[in-house]
C-alpha cells in the first residue's frame, strides 16, 4: 500500500502525518502496513501527541515497539491523531482537528486513539498502534467496529510511549482480525530492560495456539454491565454474544463486580494525579512550546508557555491532579482511591476465581455526534465499562459484535472481553472463537469497502 | 467511613492556588470553565465516599515488580547536538532561558 493511498483515502483526519516507505527488515510482519498512535516516539517525522505544545517534537530515538516492528519487517506508514496527550473519549481534543467515523462522518470515533482506530477502519492500513490508559483503545475499537486489544500491564513495553498515567498506561493494538492481534503482540511483547514495570517473565506464544478452542470455558456476566445506562441494541448484541458462546459450548456464570459504578470516579483521581507529575516536564526550556511573551521570571515562563501550549482538557486534568495530590487533600482523594484501587483488584480476583473471561459491552453507547458532549463528566463516563481494566492492570478486549441501525445509519457495537493478569494469550483464543463464529469483522464503512 | 470533605463548590481562592501549583496562566474565561468544571468533576468524585476502605492498604500499582533495573553498564547516549536539537532557544552548546533570579518560585 502507497502512502499516496492514504493520502487520497484519509477523509477523517485519521493521520497527522503520513509517511513515504520507511526501511524495514524482513520477517514475520512484512507486507503487513500498520500506522503508529502519535504519542509513541518516532524517528521518523514528528510526535506531537496531537497537542501544540510538541508542534515540531523530533524524537532522537524510537519507542521499542517501533523498533520491533521495523525489525520484523512491518511498513510504518505514519502517526494517527489522538486526543492531546492521549486525554479523552473522542478525538475531538486533538490540536491538529477531530477525527471522523468513517461509519458516520458526523460522530465521533471515539477516542483517545481515534485516529489509529479510523485509520484501520477504513482500511487505509493494516493495523495501528494506540495506547490505552482508561479504555483508548477499546472504546475507538468499538466505536468504529474494529479490534481493539490492551494487554496486561507490563506485557509490552512503555519505553518511548509519552507517559500519561504511568501505572496505567499499556500500549496494544488496533487489527481488523484477531489473528492480526496475534501476529502483532507476537512481535512488540516481552520484556524491554528499558522499561522497569515491563514483565520479566517469558511470554506464552501468542501464535501457536491461537485456533485452539478453551474447553470447558466459563464466561462470567455481570449483572452491573447490563441494564438501561446501555443503548437498547447494545444490550441486544450483548445478548446475542452470550447466545452464541453458549452455542459453541461455553456456560454462562452469572458474577457481581459492584465496583463498576466507582470506577470512573476513581480513574478520575488516578490517572489526572500521575499526569499532573508526567506533564510537570513541558516547562517550554529543553523543548516543546515557549511563549515568546515576555516573562518576569522563569515562573511566569513556565504558566504561560504551558497555558498556550496545552489545550482546555488538558489544562483541567493537570488541575484536576493537582489538587487530589495537594497538601490536605491527597489522603482524603488520591490515597482513598488508591485503596479502592486495591478492593477492586480482588473484586476481579473474586470474578476470577469463578470464571475465565467477564463479558459485556465495552460503551454504553454506539458513537455519538461530534460537539454532542460538553460538559467533561458525561465524557467520563464513556469509561464506565474499560477503566477497571487498567486500575487493576488486567488485560482487555473489544471485538465487533453487531450494529445499531436506530440511527440511520449502521453504527458498530463492541464486544469487551476481560481477562485476568497474564491470561492474553487465553483471552485472544477466547475472542476468536467468537470471530470465528460471526462476521460482524469483515463488514466495513460504505465509504471504504 | 472516610472523611472527605467535598469541596462542593470550590472557591476562587482555590482555583487560583491549584492554577498556580499546576504552572498554568489562565485568562478570566478559562478561570470561570475551571471553577464550574472541576466543581462539576468533584461532585461526581464524591462517589468515592460511598465506600468503606477502612484497613485497606492503598495499592499504587498494578505489578509486584521492585527493583527491577538494568545492568548498570556504559552505552551509546545522545548527543549534545541531538538533545539541543528541539530546544525553543539555545545558545552556542546551552539552552536559552531567560533571567532566572528576581521572581519568587
Amino acid at each position: 500500500m502507497s502512502s499516496v493511498n492514504i493520502q487520497d483515502l484519509d477523509n477523517f483526519n485519521a493521520f497527522h502525518e503520513v509517511w513515504d516507505e520507511t526501511e524495514s527488515c524482513s520477517g514475520s510482519l512484512q507486507g503487513m502496513t500498520i500506522a503508529i498512535k502519535d504519542n509513541i516516539v518516532t524517528k521518523e517525522g514528528t510526535t506531537t501527541c496531537g497537542s501544540k505544545m510538541l508542534k515540531g517534537y523530533k524524537s532522537p530515538f524510537n519507542a521499542t515497539v517501533v523498533d520491533r516492528l521495523i525489525c520484523a519487517g512491518a511498513t510504518l506508514v505514519g502517526k494517527t491523531n489522538c486526543d492531546e496527550f492521549a486525554m479523552g473519549s473522542s478525538t475531538e481534543h486533538c490540536a491538529w482537528g477531530p477525527v471522523l467515523n468513517p461509519w458516520d462522518k458526523t460522530r465521533v470515533p471515539g477516542g483517545s486513539s481515534g485516529g489509529s482506530a479510523v485509520a484501520v477502519a477504513a482500511r487505509m492500513c493494516n493495523a495501528a498502534l494506540g495506547s490505552d490508559t482508561g479504555g483508548s483503545i477499546r472504546q475507538p475499537a468499538a466505536l468504529c467496529g474494529i479490534v481493539g486489544f490492551k494487554p496486561t500491564y507490563g506485557t509490552v513495553s512503555r519505553y518511548g510511549l509519552v507517559a500519561f498515567a504511568s501505572s496505567l498506561d499499556q500500549i496494544g493494538t488496533f487489527t481488523q482480525s484477531v489473528n492480526d492481534t496475534a501476529k502483532i503482540m507476537h512481535v512488540i511483547a516481552g520484556h524491554d530492560e528499558f522499561d522497569s514495570t515491563s514483565n520479566p517473565e517469558p511470554l506464552p506464544d501468542f501464535l501457536g495456539n491461537l485456533n485452539t478452542p478453551i474447553d470447558n470455558l466459563r464466561i462470567g456476566v455481570p449483572s452491573q454491565y447490563r441494564g438501561d445506562q446501555n443503548d437498547p441494541a447494545i444490550n441486544t448484541a450483548i445478548t446475542a454474544a452470550i447466545e452464541t458462546y453458549k452455542n459453541i459450548g461455553a456456560t454462562i456464570v452469572d458474577i457481581d463486580l459492584p465496583l463498576t459504578d466507582v470506577g470512573v470516579s476513581t480513574y478520575y483521581v488516578l490517572a489526572p494525579a500521575e499526569a499532573s507529575s508526567n506533564l510537570a516536564r513541558y516547562d517550554g526550556i529543553r523543548y516543546g512550546h515557549r511563549t515568546s511573551e515576555k516573562c518576569k521570571d522563569l515562573i511566569e515562563l513556565y504558566a504561560k508557555s504551558r497555558a498556550e501550549g496545552f489545550g482546555a482538557e488538558v489544562k483541567r486534568r493537570i488541575m484536576l491532579g493537582t489538587y487530589v495530590l495537594s497538601s490536605g487533600y491527597y489522603d482524603a482523594y488520591y490515597n482513598n482511591a488508591l485503596k479502592i484501587r486495591r478492593l477492586i483488584c480482588e473484586e476481579y480476583k473474586e470474578a476470577f476465581s469463578k470464571c475465565d473471561v467477564i463479558l459485556g459491552p465495552t460503551t454504553p453507547t454506539v458513537a455519538f455526534k461530534i460537539g454532542e458532549k460538553t460538559d467533561p463528566v458525561s465524557m467520563y463516563m464513556n469509561d464506565v465499562y474499560t477503566a477497571n481494566t487498567n486500575i487493576a492492570g488486567i488485560c482487555g478486549i473489544s471485538i465487533p459484535c453487531g450494529f445499531s441501525e436506530e440511527h440511520g445509519t449502521p453504527l458498530p457495537i463492541g464486544l469487551h472481553l476481560q481477562a485476568q493478569w497474564h491470561d492474553d494469550v487465553k483471552l485472544l483464543r477466547i475472542a476468536q472463537m467468537f470471530e470465528s463464529s460471526t462476521m460482524f469483522h469483515k463488514q466495513s464503512p460504505e465509504c471504504c469497502s | 467511613m472516610n472523611q472527605i470533605e467535598p469541596d462542593s463548590a470550590l472557591s476562587d481562592d482555590a482555583v487560583r492556588h491549584v492554577a498556580h501549583l499546576s504552572r498554568l496562566a489562565l485568562n478570566n474565561e478559562e478561570f470561570a470553565g475551571a471553577k464550574k468544571d472541576l466543581t462539576a468533576i468533584f461532585t461526581h468524585i464524591d462517589l468515592l465516599k460511598s465506600i468503606d476502605t477502612s484497613g485497606v492498604e492503598p495499592l499504587d500499582h498494578p505489578t509486584e515488580l521492585t527493583n527491577n533495573t538494568r545492568d548498570d553498564t556504559v552505552g551509546d547516549s545522545l548527543t549534545q547536538e541531538q538533545v539541543l536539537a528541539n530546544a525553543p532557544a539555545t545558545k552556542d552548546v546551552y539552552f536559552d532561558v531567560p533571567k532566572v533570579l528576581g521572581g519568587s518560585a
